[in-house]
């Protein structure tokens, strides 16, 4: 590692030895990240996709089991993952001006309501195990055992809420570790861009949600 | 370092909001779209109301990925690949509804 | 220590063919260390191409036994042999070995590591740490999958089709499952760090066409790993679920859709064959010119369908789901598209016959393995063409028509890439010379007996003979007993390597900075290369494949 002048002021990023400049390291790095975004946008495609071909194999099945989720938590979670994206972009912005407390605060913050997203999220399982639509628990009987064919879009909810969820989760803890290390003293003349291209990874888990609330709760309905 | 604390003196306000302004009015701009997706989820108002949803959230996807992901002031390269993946899940759809919507 | 920077100026500074002196301690990435920790732990891409290829050619051997216990099988038509549980556990071994951990990493986990940084003259890829990363995840995940189908057993050949794979196999088909799962975030991490690394990492003057087709056919394929291979992580994921939690979303039972699988499974399985051809293809383009010293023809046409083929690749997937159900409407569409594969295939080959055309040839081993790469891809490429003929496809569809079609894709292609690859960076990567008449033998050796083991099983298919059946009518066991006897030349020509490779390599003739007068930057540096892979900034020359023979593309002929 070795100090490169441009980085002297406020707000920088130091140079690993296989770089040639500190601005190949950072394109590299934001670009490394949408790379690995691409992936993600794939995966979760297949997943709106295989709603969708449900939807068009079973209509009345996949309404029938949209109406039993929790429509208003969702929605809600919806708005928690927003606070969070505000949050994020504020933390971006004063990494930027190098005020680093603040910067930690509004990480703080995200992760938080990360964190609430996920106990809202473990409500709503909890809710729904009460209301008997856990269809892949074979021993518990399943509210809408007479129509089989909606226990695959129910199913499928739960696979999708559940990777959302570990994306999330892989998020917080993430988050959690850089945090710890943004609030040591010189994070950000060192490692600014960490702020940035975290940043991206946390708009895109919302995103990912954004999308899939409707597609899930809203259009079915 | 500027690490200002606990108060903020005017000009300090100042160059915060100039940077805050965006993220912000994205957030409300998000709130607002969602708050329309929501009413139309609640209420139902007409039988072909999933477009208008559907709409509502492919504008919401661009916000996020255009401001709040900064794309619109990224390098091409990194435009293109934002649109590529976007690009590649419409070939994803598009074969694979040529089987599903001809059966 | 202190001497690391006079040596590296020295061999820069010397003359291309003579030896690096060695009476020293040599200074190369291979010697600059020698603990067990520095290779594990290495972030170097150099170290880490040995470790995946160390590894891929143990799994090589696993696959190889089994196709080895298949062939063996089918020598007898009444599968008196073994029974037929064990005979399709053998071929599940063998097609979930040889495709996930042996083809698809192959060539870019090896040669693409090793070489790209050294081709664009950069240091190392962008990000070494999860290069090595991308190894160990490879290696949990195979090995998990490998215990899987040698100690349990699986019997669902290597597509898991559901419903066989969910609701009626009671073999261990959830840890394969998830092992295949583990081992694709390994793709997607080589693939972006390659994606990244060309984008970003390339030396100063290395302006896009002046990039070797090896890096041109990498990138391609990174994009395949990082577009395609999500798609399939999910499919793995919903199989996970449906055989786990009985999800019912390809479970016919609940108005779940097989064909949904299929769907989601080539999505990611045909752009597959792709990734395991495109790097071939760029090894093919670099032994061509260099052994015909001549410039390779059309670069830019060459460069171009790379990307092609790994676009269009991703509008074909339906062409292995002809008779399964699909729509009429869609199977019309992927046919039709599935003949633009032809185009940019054919600009391919024809390119390196117009280069060998009127070249200065020499046959050494790696040519001979790319002249082999040719013709067996001209077989495997037009036998696909039948293959997307519906018509056709509804007589050979499931047959060993497809099985030899893609073994000569697979096996003629990537293989022989593979093979080829070896021996012309052999020097480079190991410092050492291997004894070239042994080479010439197993090229022929192989060539030889992949036709034999092959050939007839286009016409075994083209009478009717189903895929994956432990028994068939006693008149076709005279061409089955001639395929498992080819099988038994290809294993020969697979032994001989592993020897006299591995001999060179303590007995072997010191090599030369650039023993085959190629042109590159890989051959611009010491063999084998310093840690940081060039003294200094490498000078990039302006016109890439500038080989003395550049007739006849440009009207001129110099030697």
């Amino acid at each position: 590692m070795s100090a490169d002048p441009a980085a002297a002021g406020p707000v920088g990023m130091t140079r690993a030895e296989h770089f040639a400049t500190i601005g190949q390291q950072r394109h590299a790095a934001t670009l490394g990240m949408w790379a690995w975004l691409l992936t993600e946008l794939l995966l979760f495609a297949g997943l709106f996709l295989t709603a969708l071909i449900l939807r068009l194999l079973h209509p009345e099945a996949v309404q029938a089991a949209a109406g039993h989720l929790k429509f208003w938590i969702g929605a809600a979670n919806t708005v928690v993952l927003l606070c969070s994206s505000l949050t994020m972009s504020a933390a971006i912005e004063l990494s930027r001006l190098g005020w680093q407390r603040m910067m930690v605060g509004c990480l703080v913050a995200t992760a938080s309501l990360g964190a609430l997203f996920l106990v809202l999220k473990g409500y709503e399982y909890y809710a729904d195990y009460e209301e008997h639509m856990m269809p892949f628990l074979a021993r518990r009987p399943y509210a809408l055992a007479e129509q089989p064919a909606t226990r695959l879009f129910v199913n499928l909810y739960y696979v999708a809420t559940a990777l959302h969820a570990v994306h999330l989760l892989t998020g917080i803890a993430i988050l959690v570790g850089l945090t710890w290390k943004a609030s040591r003293p010189g994070f950000l003349q060192r490692h600014q861009n960490w702020i940035e291209v975290y940043g991206l990874y946390w708009h895109f888990i919302d995103l990912i949600w954004i999308i899939a609330f409707p597609v899930l709760y809203v259009v079915n309905r | 370092m500027r690490n200002p604390r606990p108060a903020l003196d005017a000009k300090d306000r100042a160059l915060l909001w100039s940077r805050l302004r965006v993220p912000v009015r994205t957030f409300l701009a998000l709130l607002a779209l969602l708050a329309v997706n929501v009413g139309l989820g609640a209420t139902r108002p007409f039988e072909q109301v999933w477009l208008v949803e559907l709409a509502v959230v492919a504008a919401m996807a661009a916000i996020i990925v255009l401001v709040s992901m900064e794309v619109r002031h990224e390098r091409p390269l990194v435009r293109l690949f934002a649109g590529l993946g976007f690009f590649w899940v419409a070939i994803l759809f598009g074969m694979t509804l040529t089987d599903y919507l001809a059966r | 220590m202190s001497s690391a920077g006079s040596l590296q100026g020295e061999a820069a500074a010397r003359d291309p063919h003579t030896p690096s002196p060695t009476l020293d301690r040599p200074d190369d990435y291979l010697h600059a260390q020698s603990t067990l920790r520095s290779w594990f732990l290495t972030t170097d891409h150099k170290r880490i191409a040995l470790l995946y290829l160390a590894s891929i050619t143990a799994f090589f051997v696993v696959g190889a036994v089994a196709a080895g216990f298949v062939r063996l099988a089918l020598v007898v038509p009444d599968g008196a042999i073994m029974t037929n549980d064990t005979y399709n556990k053998a071929f599940t071994i063998h097609g979930v070995v040889m495709v996930w951990f042996f083809l698809i990493p192959s060539i870019p986990a090896t040669f693409g590591n090793f070489l790209i940084p050294l081709m664009i003259g950069a240091k190392d890829l962008a990000f070494p740490k999860l290069n090595l990363a991308s190894w160990y995840v490879f290696m949990t995940g195979a090995l998990f999958t490998l215990a899987a189908v040698v100690l349990g057993g699986v019997d669902t050949g290597w597509t898991f089709y559901a419903p066989l794979s969910t609701a009626f196999s009671n073999t261990w088909v959830l840890p394969a499952l998830i092992g295949v799962t583990i081992v694709g975030f390994s793709s997607i991490l080589t693939g972006l760090n390659f994606v990244v690394t060309i984008h970003t990492m390339r030396a100063p003057g290395m302006t896009w066409f002046r990039l070797p087709i090896f890096v041109w056919t990498h990138y391609a394929t990174s994009l395949i790993f990082l577009l395609a291979t999500p798609v399939i992580t999910l499919a793995l994921i919903l199989l996970i679920a449906e055989r786990a939690f009985h999800v019912g979303v390809f479970d016919p039972a609940y108005g779940g859709d097989p064909v949904l699988f299929q769907h989601l499974f080539w999505f990611y399985s045909h752009p597959a064959v792709y990734i395991m051809v495109l790097p071939g293809m760029g090894v093919i383009s670099e032994i061509v010119p260099a052994f015909a010293q001549k410039k390779l023809f059309g670069y830019r046409f060459v460069a171009y369908a790379a990307i092609g083929l790994a676009s269009v690749t991703f509008f074909v997937w339906g062409h292995h789901m002809f008779v399964n159900g699909q729509s009429d409407l869609a199977s019309l569409a992927f046919s039709a598209l599935s003949f633009a594969v032809a185009v940019p295939s054919a600009v391919k080959v024809y390119n390196w016959t117009a280069t060998i055309h009127k070249g200065s040839l020499r046959l050494d081993t790696p040519m001979l393995y790319a002249m082999g790469y040719i013709g067996l891809f001209v077989l495997g490429g037009l036998t696909g063409l039948y293959l997307a003929t519906l018509a056709i496809n509804q007589h050979i569809h499931a047959t060993y028509f497809v099985v030899a079609h893609f073994h000569y894709i697979m096996v003629g292609g990537t293989v022989l890439a593979f093979l080829g690859g070896l021996h012309f960076w052999w020097p480079k990567i190991t410092g050492r010379m291997y004894s070239e008449p042994w080479g010439r033998i197993s090229a022929l050796f192989i060539f030889i007996g992949f036709n034999v083991t092959f050939f007839p099983q286009f016409i075994l298919g083209y009478l009717g003979m189903p895929r994956r059946y432990a028994t068939y009518p006693p008149e076709f066991q005279l061409l089955n007993v001639l395929s498992s006897a080819g099988s038994t030349i290809l294993a020969a020509g697979y032994l001989f390597p592993m020897v006299y490779l591995v001999h060179s390599l303590w007995f072997g003739r010191r090599a030369p900075g650039n023993p085959w007068d190629a042109k590159g930057l890989e051959w611009e540096t010491a063999s084998p290369p310093p840690p940081h892979n060039f003294a200094g900034v490498p000078r990039v020359p302006e016109v890439p494949y500038d080989y003395p023979i550049q007739a006849p593309e440009t009207g001129r002929q110099h030697t």
